[in-house]
């Protein structure tokens, strides 16, 4: 009897799994993802890639969509370059952040800034792989034949503020980032896409130069 | 002395005169500046604010809705939302969400009487009064506390500017301007009593 309760527990687990990631199932045994995703990431030095961004309007469905460039390299330097709809520059370089929208620049350090900093910790971490080791959020893996499911639901106050859920796809070959969902309170999210990636290319330090 | 303690009174009386006092009455119908309410069935903006040296800037999107009420959200280049706004054409209005950070009453009042004057849902006919000075044309509709004044050219053609405005000055200054399908290109608000600009510059999908 205890058995058959057993597995009427982990049947409807399983189901409500499924349910919330259609095709995906949670990982229980996360040391062994943790440490392919760490090795991974210390392999990759540089992600050089185009992306596409949805910001998704849910009760005006109505969706944004910009395009751009993005190049990471380690450590802790990235550069997100919009091309759509306008120009937007954004570059993290170590603790520093700058901006140029159109003539207007911006240099930000991001001690004085706490969106941005977490905005942009949270893209560097999940590009670096070490998302899973922040204790701001509770992490929970799943999986699908070619892609992990890293779902991040923030546990401090001041982060639940911004986003109800972080979800991030993993490319199971390359073990690189696919996309990035942020959800946000209201029920309105936003996707970043990365497309036609390339790995360790060389990437001049220049590119994220901060003047 | 006494010279100094006249010449302050003096300059006090001439801040308390009302930069409307100079106006005339004239003939107008409210027909003439309703063709101005921007048709906003869907409309994005490249949007840039300045608040008491700070910077802000993201895309604004105003869309009619279904119930013919609109709704103004601002989000960040990089999807963080702002503020979603609802404003119902009976003139209700509602938070939908907003930034903790700017989650204060003195902002969102701040924002939903700026809105207000670019959507143009209040004007009422009966609170109007048409006034006139040099060659410039003033449909000024009243409320408590002042008067919303939008302000065209003789022929009632151009829209020169909107002011929203106490008894005695504007406080809120509004242009509209380059529509293209009853859809402004370019709208700037700015207010007089303290370093607070808008400026909306019009994306074409």
């Amino acid at each position: 009897m205890h058995k058959v309760i057993s597995f009427f527990i982990v049947s409807l687990v399983v189901l409500t799994v499924s349910a919330q990631y259609p095709g995906f199932t949670l990982i229980t045994n996360t040391a062994k993802f943790k440490e392919q995703f760490a090795v991974a990431a210390k392999k990759n030095n540089s992600i050089k890639s185009d992306f596409t961004q949805e910001k998704n309007l849910s009760m005006l469905s109505e969706k944004i969509v910009s395009k751009g460039k993005f190049w990471f390299k380690k450590d802790n330097m990235v550069r997100l370059e919009y091309t759509q709809p306008y120009k937007y520059l954004m570059i993290i370089n170590k603790n520093n952040i700058y901006i140029k929208d159109g003539q207007k620049e911006n240099k930000i350090s991001t001690g004085s800034n706490k969106i941005f900093k977490q905005i942009n910790k949270i893209t560097v971490e999940c590009v670096q792989g070490t998302v899973l080791d922040n204790t701001d959020f509770s992490a929970k893996i799943f999986e699908n034949k070619g892609s992990y499911l890293v779902e991040l639901i923030p546990v401090s106050k001041s982060l639940k503020d911004f986003f109800a859920k972080i979800t991030v796809i993993i490319d199971k070959n390359e073990l690189t980032v696919t996309s990035i969902e942020t959800s946000e309170k209201s029920g309105d999210n936003t996707t970043l896409h990365f497309f036609n990636k390339e790995l360790n290319s060389t990437i001049p330090d220049a590119v994220f130069f901060i003047k | 002395m006494r010279y100094f303690l006249l010449s302050s009174l003096l300059v006090l009386l001439l801040s308390c005169t009302s930069q409307y006092k100079g106006l005339q009455k004239a003939e107008g119908k409210i027909e003439t500046i309703q063709k101005f309410q921007p048709d906003f069935t869907v409309a994005l903006y490249k949007t840039e604010v300045n608040v008491i040296g700070k910077y802000l800037s993201g895309l604004l999107i105003f869309k009619k809705m279904p119930d013919s009420s609109t709704r103004v959200v601002f989000t960040s280049e990089m999807g963080l939302t702002f503020f979603d706004f609802g404003f119902k054409k009976d003139g209700a209005f509602e938070v939908y969400s907003i930034l903790p950070q700017m989650n204060k009453k003195a902002v969102i009042k701040t924002l939903r009487n700026d809105f207000r004057l670019i959507l143009m849902q209040h004007l009422d006919s009966n609170n109007l009064s048409v006034k006139k000075q040099d060659s410039h044309i003033y449909y000024g509709f009243k409320n408590s506390k002042g008067s919303d004044y939008y302000i065209t050219d003789s022929t009632g053609n151009e829209l020169l500017g909107i002011e929203k405005a106490s008894n005695r000055k504007a406080i809120v200054k509004v242009i509209m301007k380059n529509y293209i399908n009853n859809i402004p290109d370019t709208i700037g608000i700015s207010h007089t009593t303290f370093n607070f600009t808008i400026g909306l510059k019009r994306i074409q999908k």
